[in-house]
């Protein structure tokens, strides 16, 4: 006669990361408003006195000619274009707010705009690191290990770009070797980089075949995304605008972010980085809605401060904290949704990295930012990406995620009769209000430790940080690619075979 | 209870009950647990051989995936539960039989401090193990220390705080006990969120423990020093 089983399964509780599964983020709670209206229109007016009156560059002829062709004014240098305010105001009224993003695993699809928030991965660093090893050049073997952390994470929910550069491959084909193994390592809302009209007509239509449509449905559903960031103060550059013009002539978004550094790239005010960022946001914005009115493309926030003793970038920051705050107000004035960052300047995966992080996230989050870029990894400035700081932003995103979920005050939730039965005195454990609901009722986390001091001491006093390089480690060593039709990987790699046989995309 | 798994305890070996015994506790069933010890009884075990081989060793498991971090506080005073209903057949037998006790405590909290949540887990837990608890409530006054034990006549004496300002007046208390000679008797073992070893060293108390897991483990361990010590006495 066998025996009963357990009904408690030790081995599935005590087995893997006890992650909570993939799942759209939306954020239920009212946005926090710093600046009055007044103040929102005091920008956007200066704004649009500074594209109206000192233009923005627009180093490609090909993008200066498609603007004065709609009407724009360019300077005779063939190069400044000046906006009408009025010529502004009616071409952004296409940006759309809000659309869906389609990943290769159609799970895996998320929805940008409105209150839906969307992590992302580390993106562009050119060295990675961790405490085992220490900081290295951005190489192909580290990049592979971040895409497959990428893809193990579930609050990770998109790739964000190349989470380390891949230094050593060549770069006339770096970028069809990096898209081909995040199609392969994951299946996931992919990236390519608006590095000029060939890498972003690659990376589009890579992002076609992983997906298995045709050119007519890539078209209606966003498969791809990129980041444009400005050159500021107020220039777009030619690789820039040449992947701009590829991804709105597709329908694929892009995110146009200023890079409007206080005190070196803008002004040292934060209300005239505001409206440098603003002015510049809404420059992208138009452009890309002359080349196909509908296009999606994200208003960009990346506004902090430097350090005005070295020149040297901060993130994290009070004054990029209010940045962010200002930016989801400006974003919401047009109606467009917003990308702002998880970011930090320190040098290592430690306290310093965390708080700043934190000073990133929680203004993000009382935003309502949509895109939230470099969730995973970011550090020194965005110079390094850190495995463990992947593994400290993954537990403090899916707290932010947890901290989404509403209070419930259903009568059962309310527990009256529990605090009757239970009365002065005694304790909740064993009531049976308790009972139904001890496994699921709290976040769990994945890498706090809640042991009481000399349990954690007993166990080696491990912190946090150390924590997190046994939780990648472990993460990798039971990484599973995840399935794809052995068709679609065969025209992928065909088509990254023919590519490079052309000899891949010129150098910038 | 399951449903989908008819399961006759019956039908199964001696080695296969006290297995799934060690299960049934893992997984708090009290009705099983009783069921198991009656089987076992009426298969002529004897008392204290059911209460080491099925439920201390069961609580041993228990008590190992509670500290690690596998089970939850509620599992486990499901589990505590259902040992103390299987140990409340088993204690007149036992005493019958003079077996070797597990041991008996006195525990509260001390003078000024009503805090007594932790308290009460550790009493839960130390009868989940098999222990005799006698639970003298809070804000106890050395006087009802002291009454507890001459009537009670304990193997362990527990005192318990949560605040800085009472967690010192354990040191009156066992002071107390050396006053009267009596403090050689009593296994004295302290808790409470703001203690540690140190505290416990200086105030004189034998142990500190700092959860309820660890104090049975300590209340274990110290029982078996003294009957060893009680043996050595004999010879």
């Amino acid at each position: 006669m066998a025996r009963r089983e357990r009904k408690i399964n030790r081995q599935q509780r005590s087995a893997g990361l006890a992650q909570r599964p993939f799942a759209k983020v939306r954020n239920p709670y009212p946005y926090m408003e710093i600046l009055s209206s007044d103040q929102i229109e005091a920008i956007h007016v200066a704004s649009l006195k500074v594209l109206r009156d000192t233009g923005m560059n627009f180093l490609l002829p090909e993008a200066v000619e498609i603007l004065r062709a709609a009407g724009a004014d360019v300077n005779p240098d063939g190069v400044r274009v000046r906006f009408d305010p009025a010529f502004v105001e009616e071409k952004i009224r296409t940006v759309p707010s809000r659309f869906e993003l389609h990943a290769r695993n159609p799970a895996h699809n998320v929805t940008v705009g409105d209150d839906w928030t969307v992590f992302m991965l580390m993106g562009s660093a050119p060295n990675a690191t961790d405490i085992d090893s220490g900081r290295r050049t951005g190489n192909f073997a580290d990049y592979l290990n971040f895409i497959r952390l990428g893809q193990s994470i579930n609050i990770c929910h998109t790739i964000g770009g190349y989470p380390v550069e891949p230094v050593d491959l060549p770069v006339t084909t770096r970028h069809l070797d990096a898209i081909g193994a995040m199609i392969r390592l994951s299946d996931k809302v992919l990236y390519g980089y608006a590095l000029g009209t060939e890498r972003m007509a690659d990376a589009i239509e890579l992002a076609r075949i992983a997906r298995g449509i045709d050119h007519e449905t890539l078209q209606r559903e966003p498969s791809v995304m990129t980041v444009v960031n400005t050159n500021s103060p107020l220039q777009l550059d030619r690789p820039m605008l040449q992947g701009m013009i590829e991804m709105a002539r597709h329908n694929q978004p892009v995110i146009l972010t200023p890079f409007t550094l206080a005190g070196a790239m803008a002004p040292i005010t934060i209300a005239g980085a505001l409206v440098q960022q603003n002015a510049e946001a809404l420059a992208g914005m138009v452009f890309s809605q002359v080349v196909n009115p509908g296009a999606p493309i994200i208003y960009g926030s990346f506004t902090s401060n430097v350090d005005m003793k070295s020149g040297a970038p901060a993130f994290g920051t009070p004054e990029f904290a209010r940045s962010l705050l200002a930016s989801g107000q400006l974003a919401r004035r047009y109606g467009v949704p917003w990308r702002g960052s998880n970011v930090n300047a320190s040098n290592a995966a430690d306290e310093q990295a965390t708080y700043e992080s934190m000073m990133s996230i929680w203004p993000c989050m009382l935003a309502h930012c949509n895109m939230v870029k470099h969730s995973f990894g970011w550090l020194e400035g965005g110079l390094a990406v850190s495995y463990e700081k992947v593994i400290l932003d993954a537990e403090m995103l899916q707290m932010m995620a947890a901290f989404f979920e509403p209070i419930e005050t259903d009568a059962d939730s309310l527990a009256i009769e529990a605090i009757d039965q239970v009365g002065p005195g005694n304790h909740f454990f064993q009531s049976p209000h308790t009972m139904s609901r001890y496994e699921s009722a709290f976040y769990a986390p994945i890498l706090s430790d809640w042991q009481n001091f000399e349990n954690w001491q007993d166990a080696g006093s491990v912190e946090a940080t150390q924590r997190a390089n046994r939780i990648w480690k472990s993460l990798l060593e039971t990484y599973e690619e995840p399935p794809i039709d052995p068709a679609i990987l065969a025209e992928v790699d065909a088509f990254i075979a023919r590519r490079k046989e052309e000899g891949g995309a010129p150098p910038l | 209870m399951s449903e989908d798994q008819e399961l006759d305890l019956r039908e199964l070996s001696n080695e296969d009950l006290v297995q799934q015994m060690h299960d049934d506790l893992y997984d708090g069933l009290k009705d099983e647990i009783e069921e198991g010890v009656h089987i076992l009884l009426e298969r002529g075990w004897a008392p204290y051989q059911i209460l080491t081989d099925a439920l201390v060793e069961g609580m041993r498991i228990v008590g190992i995936d509670f500290r690690d971090g596998i089970l939850f506080v509620p599992e486990v005073l499901l589990s505590a539960n259902a040992m103390k209903a299987g140990m409340a057949i088993l204690r007149p037998l036992l005493a019958e039989t003079g077996a070797p006790k597990m041991g008996k405590m006195v525990i509260g909290t001390v003078k000024g401090d009503i805090h007594d949540i932790g308290k009460n887990l550790v009493g839960m837990m130390m009868e989940g193990a098999g222990f005799e608890v006698v639970d003298i409530g809070i804000n106890n006054p050395v006087e009802n220390y002291l009454a507890a034990l001459e009537e009670h006549k304990p193997d362990i004496l527990g005192m318990s705080a949560l605040l800085t300002t009472t967690m010192p007046y354990m040191k009156v208390v066992i002071d107390t006990l050396n006053e009267k000679g009596i403090r050689d008797n009593y296994i004295v073992l302290v808790g409470g969120a703001p203690l540690n070893e140190e505290f416990g060293k200086a105030v004189g108390a034998d142990a500190y423990c700092r959860d309820a897991a660890i104090t049975v483990e300590v209340a274990k361990e110290m029982m078996k020093r003294r009957h060893n010590s009680l043996g050595c006495a004999a010879e």
